[in-house]
């Protein structure tokens, strides 16, 4: 690859786009990016909390529980008035220091609960300004003696067992991650909490604590109100920043990459000195720096750091290397159209989805945002979490990329095939030998990887008992098909002789390649993702193979031997190619469902 | 051609296939330095396939292609080699000057010089329009764009697939010249064409492809010599066994015509007239023209 040609071929890419957006084009662009980059610091400075204010107390200013409310996102003064909550100006109003009157409706009864935890945390933080820790968090303990084997209830809810281990069963306060405004009840409160506590609360600066909310303190506090959503929005919403203005240069790319193809354009580019990878280079170079500059000053903005630049830079990379693949294949603008789109969801899908749940559930380590919004929200940095999100999007753009550079020839680009029959040249183009398509297998399980997880994050929320067989089931298919369509592909472009013998060495080229490549699905490893029950289903196989030496012939007999009926059924045609798959899909999913329910 | 040429281009039983259709079956010929070599033949007949695989652009799937001594996959070749597609792909945004010296740069030209090439092309082709999109131009502008881009790396072997395709009678005239001016000064030159005229009034040698193979090559001397036959027209004022009655009156009574193919033919219609008690009272000879003798290898197709 010539650095010269390549930077002369971006100049003049980058020169064209310029020279080819019209006016109006260009101040829409300019409005959206402006846009973003006011949005985006608001965003930041706001940090927007969904239900915020979204229970009204009517409290007057000089009443103790106003400081509480006022403190609290969720919760919002009015001015007290004579029937405030009769008139609906009000869910919950303050009388005097003890008195509440609480609307009629699930609404009401959501703020007063939602007052009474932000009643607590208040007091305990003021709590915990005092110098005398003990007397401000006294430990009240409670003996009784009972008779071993005689089972009483614990009054926090939990039991406790005859041995007396204290292993309650602690009221999980939503399910969600802990949160600064939502206190559990530890039960050191003793009783109802009716009682209107008068805590000294003398610290000038803190204020008066106030006084207990009257009312079921043991109650579950999952009222929607007191739910902290369980993804952290204000993040996301930067993240999606991140990714919205690649759709624009995505779609310019892919029209690019196409405008080569149309009435043979690029032919001149293909007899001139620069080579293939010159020109996809220096073509793809000036989006790839465009990429860059949308994500690196966002992410200075919002404080992001490297990591996370890096990481939504690889996720730009795959976009544009999807995007580049799919140009090659379209016949027109409107297929272009077709794939842009599905390039888009697909990928925002696998982007955005598990990265909903980052910090509430390993799955989020999937995605690249993942990165981004743990750096934001200033969680440590993973290592284990960041080669997840990144190491599988980086290949798989780098396969992409080694794919379209293969039929990135006349022959190949100029044709006018269905959009199938381009993707099987493209698999095609690289077999050159037995051992290529072993190698092919092993480039084509980042992609595995991708779907396999991808599977995980939209199966993970159903019951376990329909997404085991779910995912068992896709994982065989996503699996059978990495390792036998570019088999079927080569032996469809005439690259290898259609003999038994060979078709079996392809099977065992590629099975060997897949039982290689698959240890790349260790990394679910480093986040704990195989340890979800669907995760375990997904990715047991790699593991199983890793960690035990009197089982590592399994997976590989397995693959072998599917990947060996794969190329029988390939090398006749496409019907027998499609039977053999189902047959070796069969065989994988009755070895996954052995594995599960005898391994686990 | 004299002896002392070196050969610069040379194709050895090249094949191409494409999926199952096999496109060339087995070509074979070679160019020497300063010749202008012409591929004919019918539509589908392989030139085309041909010509890009001289330039590069497709991998033969067996045989041997060789430009200026190096291998036709060699990115070293292309240097050395300038390529006119049927079409002109031109990215039509961009003015002949941008577009011309976005390529000169490709080949490592410097400006200087890209410019001076440029204009002296430009010149020579009668294009004036130098600073306006070429999406703008006619079919025949566009062609002597794309003509000035095979020029800027000022290449020894020129391949041009069709240079003349399409363009009105004006036009083609331009191109024609120009490809007998570039001949004129050393260039090797390959171009197929449709017209057997352009390829009669500019080749050196041609070759007559037919389903993948040269069905004929050589000088068009040795071609007519050896695929051409002069044909006999010998007329009489008597009939004779076979021989055609012109109706046409000319005042000198009924004509009678024999075409004959050898002159051991035509004394013997000789003898027959006069056993009729009639003369032979004149005969005309015909060669093969070009297009003949294309029709005759390739049995008619075009």
């Amino acid at each position: 690859m010539s650095p010269r040609r390549v930077l002369r071929i971006a100049r003049w890419e980058a020169g064209r786009n310029v020279g080819t957006i019209d006016r109006r084009t260009a101040i829409l662009l300019a409005c959206t990016l402006l846009v973003i980059a006011l949005v985006t610091p608001a965003l930041v400075l706001s940090a927007p909390t969904p239900g915020e204010g979204v229970y009204r107390v009517a409290v007057d200013d000089a009443n103790p529980y106003h400081a509480p409310v006022a403190a609290t996102d969720r919760l919002s003064a009015v001015p007290p008035g004579a029937n405030a909550v009769e008139r609906g100006r009000a869910d919950v109003a303050v009388v005097g220091t003890s008195g509440f009157v609480v609307a009629d409706s699930a609404k009401g009864r959501a703020a007063l609960a939602t007052l009474r935890s932000a009643t607590e945390a208040y007091n305990d933080r003021l709590m915990a300004t005092e110098d005398d820790v003990a007397a401000a968090f006294p430990v009240t303990v409670d003996v009784s003696y009972v008779e071993r084997g005689t089972r009483v209830s614990g009054s926090g809810g939990g039991t406790a067992s005859d041995a007396g281990d204290g292993t309650g069963t602690a009221t999980d306060n939503g399910g969600t991650t802990a949160d600064d405004d939502t206190t559990a009840d530890s039960g050191a409160t003793t009783g109802d909490g009716t009682g209107t506590t008068t805590a000294a609360g003398s610290a000038a600066s803190a204020g008066t604590a106030a006084p207990r909310v009257s009312g079921d303190a043991s109650a579950p506090a999952n009222t929607p109100g007191g739910l902290t959503p369980p993804f952290p929005l204000e993040s996301l919403l930067l993240a999606f920043v991140f990714v919205l203005p690649l759709n624009v240069v995505i779609q310019s790319y892919g029209s690019s990459v196409l405008d080569e193809r149309i009435d043979r354009r690029g032919e001149p580019l293909l007899v001139s000195p620069a080579t293939r990878a010159d020109i996809v280079a220096g073509k793809t170079l000036p989006y790839l720096a465009a990429a860059a500059l949308v994500t690196v000053p966002i992410a200075y903005a919002v404080g992001a750091g490297v990591a996370s630049v890096l990481a939504v830079f690889l996720l730009a990379g795959l976009f544009l290397a999807v995007t580049f693949l799919g140009a090659l294949f379209a016949r027109s603008y409107k297929e272009l159209t077709f794939v842009t789109v599905t390039v888009t969801v697909v990928l925002m899908a696998y982007a955005f989805v598990p990265a909903v749940f980052t910090e509430v559930h390993p799955i989020a380590a999937i995605s690249p945002l993942s990165v981004v919004v743990r750096d934001i929200r200033g969680d440590p940095f993973q290592l284990g979490g960041f080669l997840l999100a990144t190491v599988p999007v980086a290949t798989a753009a780098l396969v992409c990329y080694g794919l379209g550079l293969g039929v990135y020839r006349e022959e190949d680009l100029f044709t006018q095939k269905r959009l199938p029959a381009k993707a099987l040249d493209a698999l095609a183009a690289p077999l050159t030998s037995v051992r290529r398509v072993g190698l092919l297998t092993v480039a084509l399980v980042p992609f595995v990887l991708i779907a396999e997880l991808f599977a995980v994050a939209a199966l993970f929320v159903v019951p376990p008992d329909i997404a085991v067989p779910l995912v068992l089931a896709l994982v065989a298919i996503i699996e059978e098909v990495a390792k036998s369509v570019h088999v079927y592909a080569g032996f469809r472009n005439a690259r290898f002789a259609r003999s038994t013998r060979t078709a079996l060495a392809l099977g065992l080229a590629s099975g060997v390649g897949f039982f290689l490549g698959e240890k790349l699905l260790l990394l679910t490893r480093l986040v704990g993702l195989s340890d979800l029950t669907v995760g375990g289903a997904a990715f047991g196989n790699a593991a199983l193979g890793a960690g035990s030496l009197a089982l590592l012939a399994a997976p590989l007999v397995l693959h072998v031997v599917t990947a060996s009926v794969s190329a029988l059924g390939a090398r006749r045609s496409a019907r027998g190619y499609a039977i053999a798959l189902a047959g070796a899909i069969l065989l994988h999913l009755g070895y996954n469902y052995t594995v599960v329910t005898t391994v686990g | 051609m004299p002896a002392a040429r070196t050969n610069v281009l040379s194709v050895s039983s090249l094949h191409k296939t494409y999926g199952d259709v096999e496109a060339v079956r087995g070509i074979d010929f070679e160019v020497a330095d300063g010749e202008v070599f012409g591929l004919v033949g019918p539509n589908g007949a392989g030139k085309t396939t041909t010509l890009k695989t001289l330039a590069g652009l497709l991998e033969p799937t067996s045989g041997e292609v060789v430009v200026n001594g190096y291998d036709a996959g060699d990115p070293e070749m292309r240097r050395t080699l300038g390529f006119l597609p049927e079409e002109s792909p031109l990215y039509e945004d961009m003015t002949p000057r941008s577009y011309l010296r976005f390529f000169a740069d490709l080949y490592d030209v410097d400006r200087e010089t890209a410019d001076e090439r440029i204009a002296a092309a430009l010149d020579r082709l009668d294009l004036d329009a130098r600073d306006r999109p070429v999406g703008d131009f006619s079919k025949g502008m566009k062609r002597k764009v794309a003509i000035a881009r095979s020029l800027v790396n000022d290449p020894d072997v020129l391949v041009y697939d069709e240079p003349a395709s399409g363009l009105d009678p004006t036009t083609t005239n331009v191109v024609i010249e120009f490809t007998r001016d570039l001949a004129a000064r050393g260039k090797t030159i390959v171009f197929s064409a449709h017209d057997l005229h352009h390829v009669e009034s500019v080749c050196d040698r041609v070759a007559i492809v037919s389903e993948g193979t040269v069905a004929a090559k050589g000088t068009l001397d040795e071609i007519q010599a050896e695929h051409g036959r002069v044909e006999y027209r010998v007329f009489t004022d008597v009939e004779i066994p076979g021989a055609e009655r012109l109706d046409a009156d000319r005042g000198d009574g009924v004509r009678y015509r024999m075409r004959v193919d050898s002159m051991a033919a035509v004394e013997d219609v000789r003898e027959r007239a006069t056993e009729a008690g009639g003369n032979v009272v004149d005969i005309r000879t015909r060669e093969s023209t070009l297009e003949d003798v294309f029709l005759a290898v390739t049995g008619g197709r075009a």
